[in-house]
C-alpha cells in the first residue's frame, strides 16, 4: 500500500502542477514509482491509480485524439480540483457530522470522508441514536443533483417510456425521493426509485426556469397530483379514526362536518381519481366516499374486483 | 483496490490541507480532528516526505514531520486545499442536515452550516433540494423527552389492521422517522416485549410518574418486516400497474411474465393481505393463501355494506 500511496501522490502533484494534459508514456517516465521495463506492470499500476484518484472524486480528465478516440492525455484542472471555500466554523462541521450519522440515504450512514474534505472535526464513531432513514440509492440522487446543478438535460425510462427532462431538483416527500423538471409538455414530477437507465447531458444544456419553485411542485397530496378534470369528494371518516384522517388529509378541506356520532364528513377537491380511491381505500371500512355517485360508485366497484 | 488505501489517501489530502493552514497545529489536534492516532499521523507524514515533484531531489520533495510536538508541513503548495466533494458525498452531506433541520431538532448552527454548504454546492442559489418529513413534532418532542428522562408514557394507540384502540403502557426508547413515517420503538408491558408504534397512528400520550431504566444500548429499530415462521403466506399475481408492491414489500418474485408477476407476500396478520388485495382491486389476483383470501373476503363484505345503504 505505502508503494501505492508514494506513486499516487507523486501522481497527483505532477498533474496539478503541470498545466497541461500529458500521455501516459510521459507519465511512465517523469513520475516516480511507475514501471518503466514492463509495458503490462505500467498499464495495471497506472489504470489502478487512475480508479483511485476517481474514486475520491478527483476530476481526472481525458483528452482523446483522432477519430479512433484513443485516450491521449490526461489532465487535473486545480480549480476543479479544489474543494471551493465554504467558510464553515468547527461547530458547524460538528453539527453536519452529527447530521450524517443520524441520518441514513440508501443505507449506511456516510459523511467521514466528506468532513475530512471540509476540514475534519472530532469524529468520535460513537453509536449515534438513529433518527431518520431516507431510503434510495445515494448513487442515482447525486447523478441527478450534479445534473440539477450543473444544468444537465437528462434521459430516463419511467413507466414504460423514454423521456427527455430539464432536472430542476429534488425533494423528499412522503418517503420518497421526487425528480422535479421541465419537459415539453409542462412541468413534471417523476418518482426517482421508480425510473431507470438514466444519461445526462452536458453541463449547460438547459436555461432553468426561475419559476419553478421545487417546493411547490412537491407540496401535493396524491389525489392532487394528477391532470382529471377537477370534482369535489366528499368522505366520511368514523369517529374512532377520525382525528387520524384529519391529520392525513395535511391540508384545510373544502367543507368540514362533524356529525352527532362523533364521525367526519369533508369534502376536498380531486384531480386524480385513482390515487385517491386507494388513498380512500387505505381506510378499510372507516372510511366512505359519500359523493358523487360516480365516484361513490367508483370505488364499490374497485372493491368487488378485489382478488 | 482496497478501500483502506482509498481511505488512506483521503486522510492524507484533507490533513496537509488544513496543517498549511493552520502552522503551529499540535499532533493532538491533528490526531482528534482527522481521527489519527499519533502513530498512524507519523507514518503518513513520513511518507509524505518522500513525496513530491519530478527531479524528486530536496527541493522538489514535500516537507513533512514533527518537531516538538507541532506537525511541521511545507513545499507542498499544490496540496493547499483539500479535494471537493463528490456528487454523491455533497448531496448526502447535504440531505442528512436538511433532515436533521425537518425533524425539528436542528439548531442554528446546524441551520447556517445547511446553508454555507448548499451555496459551495450549487454556485447560483436555486433551491435544487429539499426534505420534508411531515413531523409530528409535539408527540415525537414529547416522546423523545419521555426517552431520555426513562419514563413510562401511556398512549392511546390505533392499530388499523384490526381496526382496533386501546391504551398501552410503553417504554419509549427511540424516535426515528422511516420511509415517511414516523415511529417511537419501545418496550410495550401489554405485548410484553419490543414493538414499534407509528406516530400517527397515535392518539394521545400521557406521560406517568412511573420510570425505568433504559436499556444500555437499544437495539437499532428496523421497520421492515422480517418474517417468521407464524406468519402468512399468499401468492398473489400482480398486473402491471400493481408491480410497485414487488418494489415496495418484501415479497418473494414467485415468477415473472411480460404481462404479469407472482409474488408471495408474507405478513403477520392476515389483514395486511387483505387491505393490500383490497387496494389493489382488479389490478391483483390471489392464487393461494386461504387464511388471506378469509380475510379478504371479510374486509370486502364490511366495505360492501358500509356502501349498501
Amino acid at each position: 500500500m505505502r508503494n501505492v500511496l508514494e506513486r499516487v501522490l507523486n501522481l497527483l502533484a505532477y498533474l496539478l502542477t503541470v498545466n497541461r494534459a500529458v500521455s501516459a508514456e510521459e507519465i511512465r517516465h517523469t513520475v516516480a514509482g511507475y514501471d518503466r521495463d514492463n509495458d503490462q506492470a505500467f498499464q495495471r499500476m497506472f489504470s489502478r491509480d487512475k480508479d483511485l484518484l476517481r474514486r475520491l472524486g478527483i476530476p481526472l480528465e481525458t483528452t482523446t485524439s483522432g477519430a479512433l478516440e484513443i485516450e491521449y492525455g490526461y489532465k487535473i484542472d486545480p480549480d476543479a480540483y479544489r474543494l471551493p471555500e465554504t467558510d464553515l466554523s468547527d461547530q458547524e462541521r460538528a453539527a453536519l457530522w452529527f447530521a450524517a450519522q443520524v441520518v441514513r440515504i440508501g443505507g449506511q450512514p456516510t459523511g467521514a470522508d466528506a468532513i475530512l474534505k471540509l476540514g475534519g472535526s472530532q469524529l468520535e464513531t460513537g453509536l449515534e441514536p438513529f433518527a431518520a432513514n431516507l431510503g434510495s440509492e445515494v448513487d442515482v440522487l447525486a447523478e441527478l443533483y450534479t445534473a440539477c446543478a450543473e444544468h444537465r438535460m437528462v434521459t430516463f425510462r419511467y413507466g414504460g417510456s423514454e423521456r427527455l427532462v430539464a432536472p430542476h431538483g429534488l425533494g423528499h416527500r412522503r418517503g420518497h425521493w421526487y425528480l422535479v423538471g421541465s419537459t415539453e409538455r409542462g412541468i413534471r414530477v417523476y418518482r426517482v426509485d421508480r425510473l431507470s437507465a438514466l444519461e445526462q447531458g452536458d453541463p449547460d444544456g438547459f436555461t432553468r426556469d426561475p419559476d419553478i419553485d421545487v417546493r411547490r411542485e412537491l407540496d401535493t397530496q396524491p389525489w392532487e397530483a394528477g391532470s382529471e378534470e377537477p370534482v369535489t369528494a366528499s368522505i366520511r371518516f368514523s369517529p374512532d379514526i377520525a382525528w387520524w384522517a384529519e391529520r392525513r388529509l395535511g391540508r384545510e378541506p373544502l367543507t368540514r362536518t362533524e356529525l352527532p356520532d362523533g364521525s367526519l364528513e369533508v369534502s376536498i377537491e380531486i384531480t386524480n381519481r385513482a390515487a385517491f380511491i386507494g388513498w380512500v381505500l387505505g381506510f378499510t371500512d372507516q372510511a366512505e366516499v359519500v359523493g358523487p355517485p360516480e365516484l361513490r360508485r367508483a370505488v364499490v366497484h374497485h372493491i368487488t374486483g378485489a382478488a | 483496490m482496497s478501500d483502506r488505501t482509498a481511505s488512506r489517501l483521503t486522510r492524507i489530502l484533507t490533513m496537509l490541507p488544513w496543517v498549511i493552514e493552520h502552522p503551529g497545529a499540535t499532533v493532538d489536534e491533528v490526531c482528534e480532528r482527522f481521527g489519527y492516532s499519533r502513530k498512524e499521523l507519523i507514518r503518513d507524514l513520513d511518507l509524505v516526505f518522500v513525496c513530491g515533484l519530478p527531479g524528486y531531489g530536496p527541493g522538489d520533495l514535500m516537507v513533512a514531520y514533527v518537531e516538538e510536538d507541532q506537525v511541521v508541513v511545507d513545499t507542498a503548495d499544490y496540496f493547499a486545499r483539500a479535494p471537493r466533494l463528490t456528487a454523491a458525498e455533497g448531496l448526502a452531506l447535504l440531505a442528512s442536515g436538511m433532515t436533521v433541520m425537518a425533524t425539528g431538532q436542528g439548531s442554528d448552527v446546524l441551520a447556517s452550516a445547511v446553508d454555507k454548504l448548499a451555496a459551495a454546492l450549487v454556485p447560483d442559489g436555486y433551491e435544487i433540494l429539499t426534505v420534508d418529513l411531515s413531523a409530528e413534532h409535539d408527540l415525537a418532542d414529547r416522546l423523545r423527552t419521555a426517552a431520555a428522562e426513562g419514563r413510562v408514557v401511556e398512549v392511546v394507540y390505533t392499530t388499523l389492521s384490526r381496526g382496533d384502540t386501546a391504551k398501552r403502557r410503553i417504554e419509549p426508547w427511540t424516535v426515528f422517522t422511516s420511509l415517511g413515517n414516523w415511529y417511537v420503538s419501545a418496550y410495550c408491558r401489554e405485548s410484553q416485549g419490543e414493538r414499534i408504534f407509528r406516530l400517527d397512528r397515535i392518539q394521545r400520550v400521557d406521560e406517568t410518574d412511573e420510570r425505568f431504566e433504559p436499556p444500555a444500548s437499544p437495539p437499532e429499530p428496523e421497520v421492515r418486516y422480517t418474517p417468521s415462521e407464524e406468519d402468512v403466506t399468499a401468492v398473489i399475481r400482480l398486473q402491471p400497474t400493481a408491480f410497485w408492491v414487488s418494489d415496495y414489500y418484501p415479497v418473494e418474485i414467485v415468477s415473472e411474465e411480460p404481462d404479469s408477476r407472482t409474488v408471495r407476500f408474507s405478513a403477520y396478520d392476515a389483514s395486511v393481505a387483505a387491505q393490500l388485495l383490497v387496494r389493489l382491486g382488479a389490478a391483483a389476483s390471489l392464487l393461494e393463501g386461504d387464511q388471506v383470501r378469509v380475510a379478504v373476503d371479510d374486509l370486502r363484505s364490511r366495505m360492501l355494506e358500509r356502501y349498501s345503504s
